[in-house]
């Protein structure tokens, strides 16, 4: 039902959008407008097909293997790693956010053993730093707090 | 023919110097342990490297993809075989057959045969594609932008249609590719489009956020959320790795007719392997001296179907090169890298790039070469990487997804983006929405609209062109048959169940 429904709302915001796009007048009189148009009014077609099975013959005609089982917990501790490294990144640095990261995943997927994971984290993100900066010579961030190496 | 030879040559010497046959050995070695190891997939490897291989040479980097693409496939069947899990749908049936094989104290004999089923099957496949793909590239030179686009569309159904649990799924999936690949600055009149405002929108969003937040983002988040707690059990490598004289016979003819269905599967744009090795399956079940043994290990049921898929991935070599189109996930992320080096798959780049069409064509003879002597004698040291434990390998498989989309261009609004794509992509794989279809469609999407509007004006905006051109009339045809066929059995399947059940 949701899902259907965000489609739905998903294809009239991208038929809004495409309403919304100045259409430059061109010689061939296909201009901006036109494939979105197309792709919007499909998003739509779809997301109201969608509605109605979800309405009718129920969203799940297959044997559903996963219902009530969802562990809240897990989804928490793997998106608190993605959202915090992400906020963090550019002023803790790479290596202290990809490790945090590790050690959630890892939370996430029931380890028990936090040390572990922690210095795996670690390992693993500095090596990877390394291999980064000095190897590959991209640049990622060291982070703001910490002294400068050089 | 003397003349695609020549040129077979000419490739040869391109993929044995030094440089080339080492990336092709790294992208086989890389295949093989991506494929084995539960959770990621060729295509997610391909779009990680990505960033990391814009400046290496585009011939050393395609050649080091397809052996990352080929690997993919033959590591594939090992976690098939000894653990159950099938990394990917074509491989359905060898888990199916192949755990069983190995329940019995078979699993050498499985593994045996899988590899060398896809050694087999991959030469063949790849001297088809010899064969085949100069012609189709000379047949293509005839297309015009309506024909392409009407291929286009083809493609967009039939991958729509045949991947996932349902139609309208697909192409749900699929119209949310096109969608996201609106969003940035429109190719031919520059201008903004979808961007929000939003300055970081303006370059659209990168194929590479896109696939690594579904693949590895959304796919991470659904496997902790619902099978976080399920312990899998390894089976045993046991028995000799070698098959004994009766494997041997009962598998040759196997990899044969298994590799006659993956490759024409393969190369028309039809949506992946999956049919080929449904196909083999029960042709090996039927013409087999033992049908008894079927579904309790029977070789042929691992034989063929791992050759089929095998052939099938080579034969959307086929369509991809010579047309640009892919059919599948990864070849869509295969197409990406061509346009990362301003490379256009197609017709023309037989001609104009004839040292990297043919050197990548080469090289798929000696990496499958690699890749069966990577999976015989060394397969007890991948089995060993089934032995890392889920959370260190999510754990690493995330450290690595963020990278690869922070490396892109050092801006944390790509991290939001790929927090929401794997929100999404959580929430597809929930509730049975196929991937696949967003990648193709993304990918494939604003090339169709540059096609559809260059069509339109060389007619002055005459919509009728699609249907006037014999080719394209026919191709938007199939297309048609595509989505209609299927619905129409559907409905017709429904209507005698409801007569049986009135009479009944």
């Amino acid at each position: 039902m949701l899902v259907a429904a965000g489609v739905l709302a998903l294809g009239f915001a991208f038929a809004v959008g495409t309403w919304l796009l100045p259409d430059a007048p061109s010689y061939a009189r296909v201009g901006t407008r036109l494939f979105p148009g197309l792709i919007s009014s499909g998003l739509v077609i779809v997301g109201a097909l969608l509605l109605r099975e979800a309405l009718t013959s129920g969203f799940s005609a297959f044997p559903d293997e996963h219902r009530d089982r969802f562990d809240l917990r897990a989804f928490a501790w793997i998106s608190s790693g993605v959202v915090l490294h992400l906020l963090l990144i550019a002023g803790l640095g790479f290596i202290l956010c990809s490790s945090f990261l590790f050690v959630a995943v890892a939370r996430g997927f029931g380890s028990t053993k936090p040390m572990r994971d922690i210095g795996l984290g670690l390992a693993i993100s500095i090596v990877v730093y390394v291999l980064f900066t000095q190897a590959l010579t991209l640049s990622l961030p060291w982070g703001a707090w910490l002294p400068e190496l050089s | 023919m003397t003349e695609t030879f020549a040129l077979l040559v000419q490739g040869f010497g391109v993929a044995l110097t030094l440089q080339n046959l080492l990336l092709c050995l790294i992208g086989c070695t890389l295949g093989t342990a991506i494929g084995v190891l539960p959770g990621v997939g060729p295509a997610l490897t391909i779009a990680l490297l990505l960033p990391a291989t814009a400046k290496l040479d585009p011939t050393g980097a395609l050649i080091m993809f397809a052996g990352i693409y080929y690997g993919g496939m033959f590591g594939g069947s090992t976690t098939a075989i000894l653990l159950n899990t099938p990394g990917e749908s074509a491989s359905i049936v060898t888990a199916m057959e192949g755990n069983q094989m190995a329940k019995r104290g078979r699993a050498g004999a499985a593994l045996s045969t899988a590899a060398i089923g896809s050694f087999v099957a991959g030469t063949i496949a790849t001297l088809l594609l010899t064969l085949v793909a100069p012609i189709v590239a000379e047949w293509a030179l005839l297309f015009g932008p309506a024909e392409y686009f009407a291929l286009m569309v083809l493609a967009f159904t039939t991958v729509s249609t045949v991947l996932g649990a349902s139609p309208l799924r697909g192409f749900v999936s699929l119209f949310l590719g096109l969608a996201v690949g609106l969003i940035g600055i429109d190719a031919i009149t520059a201008q903004p489009r979808f961007a929000l405002g939003v300055p970081d929108l303006l370059d659209g969003i990168d194929i590479v956020i896109v696939a690594v937040g579904l693949f590895a983002v959304g796919e991470t988040l659904y496997l902790a959320a619902y099978f976080g707690k399920t312990t899998e059990t390894i089976e045993k490598l046991s028995g000799s790795i070698w098959m004994n004289k009766e494997d041997w016979a009962r598998s040759w003819k196997a990899w044969l007719r298994g590799t006659a269905f993956g490759f024409p599967f393969g190369s028309i744009p039809a949506g992946g392997a999956e049919i080929p090795t449904f196909l083999s399956y029960a042709t090996e079940k039927k013409l087999s001296k033992h049908p008894e043994e079927f579904g309790k290990g029977a070789i042929e049921g691992v034989a063929g179907p791992e050759a089929a898929n095998n052939a099938s991935s080579t034969g959307s070599l086929v369509p991809l090169l010579t047309l640009g189109l892919p059919t599948s996930a990864t070849a869509a992320i295969i197409l990406a890298a061509f346009q990362q080096y301003g490379l256009q798959p197609g017709p023309t780049l037989f001609s104009n790039t004839p040292g990297l069409v043919w050197g990548l064509i080469a090289s798929l003879y000696i990496g499958n070469v690699m890749l069966l002597i990577l999976n015989l004698p060394l397969v007890g040291l991948w089995v060993r990487l089934l032995t890392i434990p889920r959370p260190l390998l999510y754990g690493g498989i995330l450290v690595f997804a963020t990278l690869g989309a922070y490396g892109l261009r050092q801006s944390w609004f790509d991290l939001l983006l790929l927090y929401i794509i794997g929100l999404v992509g959580f929430v597809m794989r929930r509730f049975d929405f196929p991937v696949a279809p967003v990648i193709v469609g993304l990918i494939l999407g604003p090339l169709a609209e540059q096609q559809f509007r260059r069509t339109l004006s060389i007619s002055q905006g005459d919509m009728s062109v699609f249907l006037t051109h014999p080719i394209s009339a026919v191709l938007l045809g199939v297309a048609t048959l595509v989505i209609l066929v299927p619905w129409a059995l559907r409905r017709l399947r429904a209507k005698r169940l409801a007569a049986v059940l009135r009479t009944g």
